[in-house]
Formats: C-alpha cells, sequence, structure tokens
C-alpha cells in the first residue's frame, strides 16, 4: 500500500472515531459534560468587536449547538479556525481588521497567544482517551505552540500575477503593483522559452520571446526582474510560477540575490517556486526533462531549501493547471492532494524530518463557479491535515493545508467580456469563505491578453472591496462557514475525493496512475464534457450561450505584445553574456554533468553553474545526462 | 465508401495549452475524421514535415501563449516552399488571436481562425466541408521525394476504402532495406522502445534513413486518434520519414492497406523500415508477410501465471522477445518463464531486457546491435 492507501485508511478511521465520540458524549454524562463546558468557556473568551454602525459581534462564530453531541462534532470533525483538523482555516483568525476596543479579556483566545496553551484546542480531547486517531498526541501538544497568527495579519492576501516582456518591464509593473502595498508580495509568470528551459537564441522560439510572461535566460536578467526590492526583508516574498526547469531557476534566483546583498542573504529568502512537476505531466505541460529526473533535481532542490532556507516553499502543489485544463473540481482536489502526498513520501524517504518539510509544503488551488467551490478548499485542508498527522506522524504546523487561491481563468469569457469582472467577484467570494491564504483575482480581459494596467486595477480593488470595504469577511471569523448547505456538499466533496484516493491506489499510487495516462485522460475526457455541455446548452454562460447579444464587436484592446525591438535585445544580451562567461562555463557544465552522474544532491553544483551559464546551456546538459520527456497525448 | 479526412493537429512551440485541442481532437475523431496529433510545444518544422508525410488535408494549430501571426504564416511559408500548397492551415486560440490578427493571418495564406465561442460542432462542419475533397494525386511538378511518397501511400489507402481492388505490386522489395516488424500487447513500450532504436540508429549511422509505418485502432464507426508523433520525439526528424495510419475496421493489428504500404517504402530506398502494430492479443502473427526482415515481440513483465505464456503463439514465431519495463519487480521472473518457454521452440531467437523509458538503456542498446548486425540470412527463411 502506498500512502495514499494509508491517508484514506487515515481519514475513514478519524470519521469512525469522530462518530463514536459523538455517541461517547451522548452517553457518557462526564464525558457529555466536559464537553459542554468546553464548549461554553470557548464560547465566553471569544472578544467582541465593533462595527462601524457600532454593532457589535464576536470575532469568532460559532453554530448555536449546545448539545453535547453536537458539539464534539463541530470540535473534532471540523476544529475551530485553526485547529485540527482545520476544516473552518489554517489559523485563529484570518482577514479580521486588528482589535480596536476590545470588550473582554481576550485571554487564551489572543492572536498571539504566546505560548500558553491553546484551551481550544478540540483535539485534546480524543489524546486522553487515549486513541491514537485522536487529536495531536500529548508529546505534540506540549511542543507546539498554539497557531500564532503568522503574517497574514499584517500582510494583505492579494498577490497578482504578473510578468511580461523584458526583466526591467516586469520590474516597472511590480513596483506599479507594490506601491499600494504595504507588503510585497510578487507573483512572477514567465515567458514560453523560459517555462521550458530554452535560451531566448534558439533557433525557432524568437516570436514567442516575452509573451505571455517575462524572459529570463540568466542570472543578470535575474538582478534586473527585481531590482530595487529588498529580497531579504522580511515582508518581502517572490513568487516565481515555473515548474520543468524549477531548480535551474531557483538557483539563479539565489545566485542574483547573492550577487546583490552577499552570502548571507541566502537563509533570509523568503518565497515561493511551484517546481510541481507532477501536476505538470497531469496538466500543465511543461516538464523537461522525463518524471523520474525531474522529480530528483526537485527534492534535490527541495532538501536544500528544507535545510538552508527555513522561509523558502519549495513547492506550490497546484491544482488550478489541474483544473483550468478542465477536471472537476473533485479531480482537482484529489489530484493535487495525492500529488503533495506523493510528495511527502519523497522527502520522507530521503530521511527529513515530517515536521521540518511539512511547514514548507504549500497548494494552490483553482476557484471556479461550479458548486463544489462552496467547500472543496476546506475539505481538502481537512483530508491533508488528517492525512499528514495520522499517515505521516507530522505535528501541528505540518498538518497546515496552505493556500493561494486563483479564480478561474478558464470560466472568464470573450463574449461582453465585462460580465467577467461578475465572475471574478463571486469566485473570490468563495475563496475567501474557504479560509484561502493568498489570492490572485484575474483580470476580466483574461480572454485575450496578458491583462493591462486598467484591469489589473479593477481584479486588485475586487479583493479589497471584499475584504476592507465591506463587512464580510473583517469583523468576524467563519461568518459564512458552516450553513447546512455547505456541509452538504464538504460531505459529498470528500467523499469523492476518498474515491479517487482509492482509484489512484488501485493504479499503483501516483507514480503509477501517472504512468497510465489516468489523471491526463480523466481530465481530457472532463473537459471535453465541459465544452460538449456549454455548446449543447447544459451549462448556461452568459452573453454566449444564454442572452447572447448577436450584434457584439470584439472589443478593442491595449494588447500586451512584445515589440521584436526588445526580443532582439533579449538575444543580443544573452549573446554577449554567454560570451562573456565563455570561459567558466564549460567547467561550470562539465562538474554538473559529473554530479548528475551520481546520485549526490546536485543543487549546490546547480547554484554554481547558475552563476555563470544560461538557462538553455543548463538545460541541454542537463538533458544529455538524463535525456528528454516524452509527453504523453 | 470514401476515404476519411486526415488533418493534423498541433500546439505551437513553448505552448503548453493543449485542453482546446484535445477537446477538439475528440470531437473530430467522433465525426469521423482522422487526426494525427503532433503534440504540443511543437516547432513549424516538424508540424510542416509531419503534415507532408501524413499527406493531411489540412493542418490544425491550437496557440494561446502568443506570436501566433508569425507562427501560423511561417507554417503557410514552409508548407508552400516545399510544394505542399494544397495542405490548408486553420486554427484558432480562443480571445488571444484577434480579428485583426485573423485578417493578417489570413492575407498571408491562413484560411480559417475560429475564435473564442465557436461551437464544436462549426468546427467539425468546417473541416467536412472543406477538407473534404482529396488531394491532387501527385503534388506539383517536382515536388520532393517525401512528398511523392506520401501522396502515393495515399492512393494506396484511398483504393482500399474505395473498395477498389487493391493493386498488388509484383516488384520485391529492395536488397537494402531491412524491413523490422514490432508487435505485443498494448501498453508494453513498443512506440518508445522505437523511438530509442531511432535516437541511436541516426546517432550511429550519419546517413541512413528510416521509415516508420505506425498503426492506431480506429473507433468503431468513427474516425481514429493517431498519436504516436506525439510521443516520439526523436522520430521527428529529416531523415526518418512517419506515417501513421488507422486501422480502419480490420482486426489483427494492422490496417487493410498495410501491405502495400509497407512493400512501397521497401522499395523506396530507406535503410530501416519499422513497423508497430496495434497494441494485439498474440494468437497469431500480425506480419503474414515475407517482407518483414526481423520480427520483435515487447512483452509487459505482467502478462499473468506463466501458463498465459503457453498461449502467446508470437513467442513461437518472433525473431527477438523483448521484456520491456524491466524496472518493474516482476520483471526477472518474466525473463526466466519466458526463457523457458522459448527454449521449447529449438529456433535461434533472442531474448533481451529493457528499459526503453530510461536513457541510455543498456538493454535497448544490445536491440539496436542486433538489429544492425549484418543480415541473418536465416531469419527470413525460419518464417513459415
Ligand atoms: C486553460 C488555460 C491555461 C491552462 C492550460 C491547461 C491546458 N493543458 O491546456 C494553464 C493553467 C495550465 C495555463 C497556463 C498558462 N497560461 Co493560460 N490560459 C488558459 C485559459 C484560461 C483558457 C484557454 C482554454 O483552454 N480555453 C478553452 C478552449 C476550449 O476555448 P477557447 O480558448 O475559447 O477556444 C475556442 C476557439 O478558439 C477554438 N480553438 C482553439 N484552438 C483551436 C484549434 C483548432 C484547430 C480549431 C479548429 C479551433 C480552436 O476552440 C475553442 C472552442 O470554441 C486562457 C484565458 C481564457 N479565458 O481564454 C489562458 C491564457 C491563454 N494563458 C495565458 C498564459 C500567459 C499562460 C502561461 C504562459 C502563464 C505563465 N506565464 O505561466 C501558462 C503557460 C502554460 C503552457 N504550458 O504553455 C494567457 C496568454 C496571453 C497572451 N497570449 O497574450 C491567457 C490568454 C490568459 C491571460 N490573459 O493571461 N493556462
Ligand atoms: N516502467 C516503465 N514504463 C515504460 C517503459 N517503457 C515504456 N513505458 C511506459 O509504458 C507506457 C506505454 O508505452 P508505449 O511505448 O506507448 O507502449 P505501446 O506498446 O506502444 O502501446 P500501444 O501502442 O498503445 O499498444 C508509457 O506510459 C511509457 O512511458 C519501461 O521501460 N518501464
Ligand atoms: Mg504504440
Amino acid at each position: 500500500m502506498s500512502k495514499l492507501g494509508r491517508v484514506v485508511e487515515a481519514v475513514d478511521k478519524y470519521n469512525n472515531f469522530v462518530e463514536n465520540e459523538v455517541k461517547r458524549a451522548r452517553t457518557d454524562k462526564k464525558f457529555g459534560q466536559q464537553m459542554v463546558d468546553r464548549w461554553n468557556q470557548i464560547k465566553a473568551n471569544i472578544p467582541v468587536g465593533t462595527a462601524p454602525t457600532g454593532l457589535k459581534l464576536p470575532r469568532l462564530a460559532l453554530p448555536e449547538i449546545d448539545e453535547a453531541g453536537d458539539i464534539t462534532r463541530y470540535l473534532l470533525a471540523d476544529g475551530l479556525p485553526g485547529e485540527f483538523p482545520f476544516l473552518n482555516g489554517a489559523y485563529r483568525e484570518m482577514y479580521l481588521e486588528p482589535m480596536q476596543n476590545p470588550t473582554i479579556e481576550t485571554g487564551t483566545y489572543e492572536k498571539n497567544g504566546h505560548g500558553k496553551k491553546s484551551k481550544l484546542n478540540g483535539s485534546k480531547n480524543g489524546a486522553s482517551n487515549g486513541t491514537v486517531a485522536a487529536g495531536v498526541s500529548p508529546a505534540q501538544d506540549k511542543a507546539e505552540q498554539p497557531t500564532r497568527l503568522p503574517l497574514q495579519q499584517a500582510e494583505e492576501p492579494t498577490r497578482l500575477f504578473s510578468g511580461l516582456m523584458l526583466a526591467e518591464d516586469t520590474n516597472e509593473r511590480f513596483h506599479f503593483l507594490g506601491a499600494h502595498q504595504r507588503s510585497k508580495r510578487l507573483s512572477t509568470a514567465f515567458d514560453g522559452p523560459t517555462l521550458y528551459g530554452i535560451d531566448s537564441d534558439a533557433d525557432g522560439v524568437f516570436g514567442k520571446i516575452g509573451e505571455g510572461g517575462v524572459a529570463v535566460d540568466t542570472v543578470e536578467d535575474m538582478i534586473r526582474l527585481y531590482d530595487g526590492f529588498d529580497l531579504g526583508s522580511p515582508d518581502f516574498s517572490a513568487s516565481m510560477t515555473i515548474s520543468g526547469p524549477a531548480p535551474i531557476i531557483m538557483a539563479m534566483y539565489i545566485a542574483a540575490a547573492k550577487r546583490r546583498f552577499g552570502p548571507d542573504i541566502v537563509p533570509k529568502l523568503r518565497g515561493t517556486i511551484q517546481a510541481d512537476i507532477f501536476k505538470e505531466v497531469q496538466a500543465q505541460n511543461e516538464t523537461i526533462f522525463p518524471v523520474e529526473a525531474s522529480l530528483r533535481f526537485l527534492t534535490d532542490m527541495m532538501e536544500y531549501t528544507t535545510r538552508n532556507m527555513p522561509r523558502w516553499y519549495p513547492v506550490s502543489i497546484s491544482g488550478y493547471h489541474i483544473g483550468e485544463a478542465g477536471s472537476t473540481p473533485v479531480q482537482q482536489a484529489a489530484y493535487t492532494l495525492s500529488n503533495g502526498f506523493a510528495y511527502a513520501e519523497m522527502m520522507a524517504a530521503r530521511g527529513l524530518e515530517v515536521n521540518d518539510f511539512g511547514p514548507r509544503l504549500s497548494f494552490f488551488l483553482d476557484c471556479g463557479l461550479d458548486v463544489e467551490y462552496i467547500a472543496l478548499t476546506r475539505v481538502s485542508r481537512r483530508i491533508w491535515a488528517i492525512g499528514m498527522r495520522d499517515a505521516f506522524g507530522a505535528g501541528h504546523k505540518a498538518q497546515m493545508f496552505k493556500v493561494h487561491t486563483q479564480t478561474s481563468g478558464r470560466s472568464l469569457v470573450a463574449a461582453e467580456f465585462k460580465n467577467n469582472l461578475t465572475r471574478t467577484a463571486a469566485e473570490l467570494m468563495l475563496s475567501y469563505m474557504n479560509g484561502t491564504n493568498s489570492c490572485h483575482s484575474n483580470s476580466a480581459d483574461e480572454p485575450f491578453t496578458t491583462p493591462s494596467e486598467e484591469w489589473i486595477r479593477l481584479a486588485a480593488h475586487g479583493q479589497a472591496i471584499l475584504l476592507d470595504e465591506s463587512g464580510i469577511f473583517k469583523h468576524t471569523m467563519n461568518m459564512l462557514s458552516g450553513s447546512p448547505g455547505m456541509k452538504a456538499v464538504e460531505r459529498a466533496v470528500e467523499a469523492a475525493i476518498l474515491e479517487e484516493f482509492r482509484e489512484i491506489e488501485r493504479l499503483g499510487g501516483v507514480m503509477g496512475a501517472v504512468e497510465n495516462r489516468y489523471q491526463r485522460s480523466q481530465i481530457q475526457t472532463a473537459a471535453h464534457r465541459y465544452e460538449q455541455q456549454i455548446y449543447s446548452g447544459v451549462r448556461p454562460i452568459i452573453a454566449l450561450n444564454k442572452y447572447r447579444n448577436e450584434n457584439e464587436d470584439l472589443p478593442e484592446f491595449e494588447l500586451a505584445r512584445t515589440p521584436r525591438s526588445k526580443q532582439q535585445l533579449q538575444v543580443d544580451r544573452l549573446k554577449k553574456f554567454k560570451a562573456k562567461n565563455a570561459k567558466k562555463a564549460e567547467p561550470a557544465l562539465e562538474k554538473l554533468a559529473a554530479v548528475v552522474e551520481t546520485d549526490e544532491n546536485c543543487f549546490p553544483a546547480l547554484m554554481e553553474a547558475a552563476e555563470v551559464c544560461s538557462l538553455g546551456q543548463i538545460g541541454e546538459t542537463l538533458q544529455e545526462v538524463v535525456g528528454r520527456f516524452r509527453p504523453m497525448v | 465508401m470514401a476515404s476519411p479526412i486526415r488533418v493534423l493537429t498541433a500546439v505551437p512551440i513553448c505552448d503548453g495549452h493543449d485542453s482546446a485541442i484535445n477537446t477538439i481532437n475528440l470531437e473530430f475523431i467522433r465525426h469521423g475524421i482522422e487526426v494525427v496529433y503532433l503534440g504540443y510545444h511543437r516547432y513549424v518544422q516538424d508540424m510542416v514535415r509531419a503534415a507532408i508525410q501524413e499527406d493531411v488535408r489540412a493542418v490544425g494549430i491550437s496557440s494561446y501563449n502568443g506570436g501566433h501571426v508569425e507562427f501560423f504564416v511561417e507554417v503557410v511559408k514552409q508548407l508552400r516552399k516545399r510544394g505542399a500548397d494544397d495542405i490548408a492551415v486553420f486554427g484558432g486560440g480562443g480571445g488571444t488571436i484577434t480579428h485583426d490578427d485573423q485578417r493578417v493571418m489570413q492575407k498571408r495564406g491562413v484560411d480559417k481562425i475560429f475564435f473564442a465561442g465557436t461551437s464544436l460542432t462549426g468546427m467539425v462542419d468546417w473541416v467536412h466541408q472543406r477538407y473534404g475533397k482529396q488531394h491532387k494525386a501527385s503534388g506539383r511538378n517536382g515536388a520532393p521525394a517525401d512528398m511523392q511518397l506520401a501522396r502515393k501511400l495515399t492512393q494506396i489507402e484511398d483504393s482500399y476504402a474505395n473498395g477498389k481492388a487493391p493493386r498488388k505490386s509484383a516488384m520485391k522489395k529492395s536488397g537494402n532495406t531491412r524491413v523490422i516488424g514490432f508487435t505485443g500487447p498494448g501498453g508494453a513500450g513498443k512506440t518508445t522502445l522505437i523511438d530509442e532504436l531511432v535516437l541511436r540508429l541516426l546517432h550511429r549511422e550519419a546517413q541512413s534513413r528510416i521509415a516508420i509505418l505506425s498503426h492506431d485502432p480506429s473507433v468503431v464507426g468513427e474516425g481514429a486518434l493517431l498519436g504516436d508523433r506525439a510521443t516520439m520525439i526523436n522520430s521527428q526528424h529529416d531523415r526518418v520519414f512517419m506515417r501513421s495510419m488507422a486501422t480502419r475496421g480490420q482486426a489483427g493489428g494492422l490496417s487493410p492497406a498495410t501491405e502495400d504500404c509497407l512493400l512501397l517504402l521497401s522499395q523506396s530506398g530507406f535503410d530501416y523500415v519499422i513497423i508497430e502494430t496495434v497494441g494485439t492479443g498474440q494468437e497469431a502473427m500480425p506480419f503474414q508477410t515475407k517482407l518483414v526482415d526481423q520480427t520483435v515481440l515487447v512483452m509487459n513483465p505482467d502478462y499473468g501465471a506463466r501458463l498465459q505464456l503457453q498461449k502467446i503463439v508470437m513467442l513461437d514465431l518472433a525473431d527477438i522477445v523483448v521484456v520491456n519495463k524491466s524496472d518493474q519487480e516482476r520483471a526477472k521472473t518474466a525473463m526466466s518463464e519466458i526463457e523457458r518457454r522459448i527454449e521449447q521452440n529449438e529456433r535461434p531467437q533472442k531474448l533481451i531486457s529493457t528499459v526503453a523509458k530510461r536513457h541510455r538503456d543498456v538493454g535497448v542498446d544490445q536491440l539496436c546491435d542486433l538489429l544492425t548486425q549484418p543480415k541473418p540470412a536465416a531469419a527470413a527463411s525460419a518464417k513459415r
């Protein structure tokens, strides 16, 4: 049985455990009373805030239940925000504005309840009962701090994906986006040649330079890209959306940071690199080395960052691309989670401690308009927590599913495209209802082009309107969680995800399923059905197949297309770089190739090579040793 | 019955947006079209070469990552340069291709762009109406050899489809061409193995030319998805002529036109002609022809119990038996069971263990050595 099979068992077992505890609370008077007492204490400790209208509201909303069984079920099956199994949120408070005049002593409920043991730990109960599947073990309970709200509060969750033309153009865009934000959370899109590890001066790619993302060939481009940002500052983080050549790009980022700030910068670097190879093979199609070799490069990098860069997220386990390729929401969650468990298994197999690497795994999900999205992220968080705790022995921090959400690009259509604002707004609402840790909202011009500033601005404002302007999220945690409908969706979705897990397990785990093209063919079938449903009218898409305006002309857009002169500039710069470093590049590449032939971790050699070699030079060298990826249809 | 329409579909270089084209491929084959799918992240020259060799009526390109005006127009230009003016170029890219772009593209020879919001039936209808007519029998005068050969292959396929008596040729294959037949159960790794062989052949022999005849099943009553080009990355090469064929209703892993096509290829000056059957049951030998010099049976270590082996007639007939996927647990057992099984035959059969998916696999090297040895005079005659 692979770990995935254990995860399925663990979730089933945990659900049974919860129901048994519910029964116990109803039959065992003493235990029942304990639960009721705890509940009352929790409620008494909830601080009360005041809305601008003067209305007083608790900072945490809880269901109106008073019966011991129901209380037990809520605390164990859902958990309070920030507590196992994290259905309601990874952290105790998210999106809430700081308290102005707390009306009660907040006690342990304070968002920075330093060191004090949380009285809200719903899982403690089970542990005292001696059941393995229940809550954290007493030892873990002592070791773990109660969930502390990290920077989430101080930092806006808004994180907009951008990249266009050359490094200096994207840099300008970064400064434009960051100008309005306290924290600098950059998210980088790369152009096609970079995503495929090809140099800008290679035959046949000229027209693709700087299209759809930024062109990066060398460490010098990397320096230009983040110029003017303090890479070591605690409120700066860089996210890089690249996977096939991710270890090379990561090495280049480190090289650039070292050149600008000296070697001591490395442990301070904070950010995320997507690097998720499984979803490339399943959905996004940017794998450049054979799967096994890609995974080896990835885990080499993950091992290095886990040991040396404690603030770095070396993989963003992504469902976004799976969803956008046309999967159903359940498929998206199931494949993403199972990929995540497969990475955890690989890291553990390398001898890394789950509590070291676990907290550095992060997730990236899609949020569209299908009904599943009411609870998809919530359920994912729950399954991850149970799986990590009970199948991997993870402690509190490594149980937490930290997730970035992007609204669905595919739900945005060209016909009467301004409707896309409404679609994105609805998806944003769903994303925040699911307690996402950060979020990208798509621009309404998504179907046409890399977004222009006009529409990006509206997309960013959409988030601010929901979070800052409206009262929906800023006063009360759990404001919209736990409705009967949401519960119904949660149950149906969880069961369906576990069913997918079982199928993957039957195929030999994630790797076996990949080799059988399982995920790919499932996604393709779902995508085909989705398009058929649009054109048969089963899926109403407003202004496309319903209320269509036959006279609509395609709108005029400001298209972000890279001028030839810039493309040529990129090629010239690269040629210069190669000429300048020719003497140093060769030995660096030879050394790299030699290390790759062994079982050693090749990331250090990669970092050296990145100082003097281009992306394409490194990529080709690696391909000579390990071969090229053979695509699956 | 008229021959099905054949089109080539692909996604341009540095672009992995394949969701649209996958859906369109499925829709096309449901409506009787044979789709040769080249895959995503593909260069202009690979599309042009494939379009000509496969002799498709049109090339459908799905492009999302920008640069489409240049890319589509370059495909048109290269096709024309190589005499294939009559292969049309069409495609789409959702909202990324604007009406202005389309005007420029059409002026420069692109046939049609499908914008965001076009219904799937709209595209299918277009292909049927616009590309329903057969090409002229030959390309332009002086068309390159690849194209002439490709058109002749189409004629052969067409004559079978039209139910006309096949023009059995009396000609013998040329003595310098080695014809190698690959067969074996579905998913055993035939395609991967062939592509790895091609990589080695191209590398070892600076001049040699290779032809590949690859088969995929037709969907009952429908078209076919011919997807081997997408995975055979090493075979997309100027010294390789590849042709993908649909079985068009015939059982046994080959098409009604296969034998004639094979004969034509074996007379066309290639050093190697490699033929892959559809994944088959192994009760019978799919190559009922003297044309094949060597037969390779590719096995999956997971064939089940040892008794199964007794039923596999192919084990008696193949010249070389390959146990692929030797990275799998069962491989060792499989090797010894099969070894014992073929010992009974008392024929000079070879048994090789490979991991086709591994770069520089020594098993594949051995297979390549075997297949490039001076022709074993015995091999052909040993067959019944
Ligand atoms: C789905 C999607 C993805 C998925 C792709 C999954 C996959 N395997 O295909 C994911 C999330 C992986 C992805 C990634 C990226 N994407 Co994207 N993606 C989209 C999205 C949302 C939808 C495209 C789609 O498939 N639509 C569904 C199809 C069926 O419908 P359609 O596009 O309307 O097409 C119709 C017709 O045009 C026609 N058609 C299309 N092709 C063909 C071909 C033929 C032969 C025919 C007959 C008809 C036809 O059929 C359709 C039905 O009517 C678009 C934005 C949008 N809303 O359109 C962005 C978009 C295409 N992506 C974009 C970008 C930039 C990227 C990235 C480069 C981002 C990055 N830097 O990392 C990566 C690159 C990925 C890669 N490997 O190349 C940009 C392109 C910008 C530009 N050209 O200026 C877009 C426009 C979004 C944006 N505004 O930024 N993407
Ligand atoms: N584990 C393993 N998988 C392999 C090996 N060789 C090929 N595969 C995988 O097996 C699957 C099928 O490979 P193909 O080459 O398409 O097999 P095929 O025999 O041509 O398949 P059909 O033409 O569909 O009958 C792919 O997923 C390959 O990656 C190998 O040596 N080991
Ligand atoms: Mg095959």
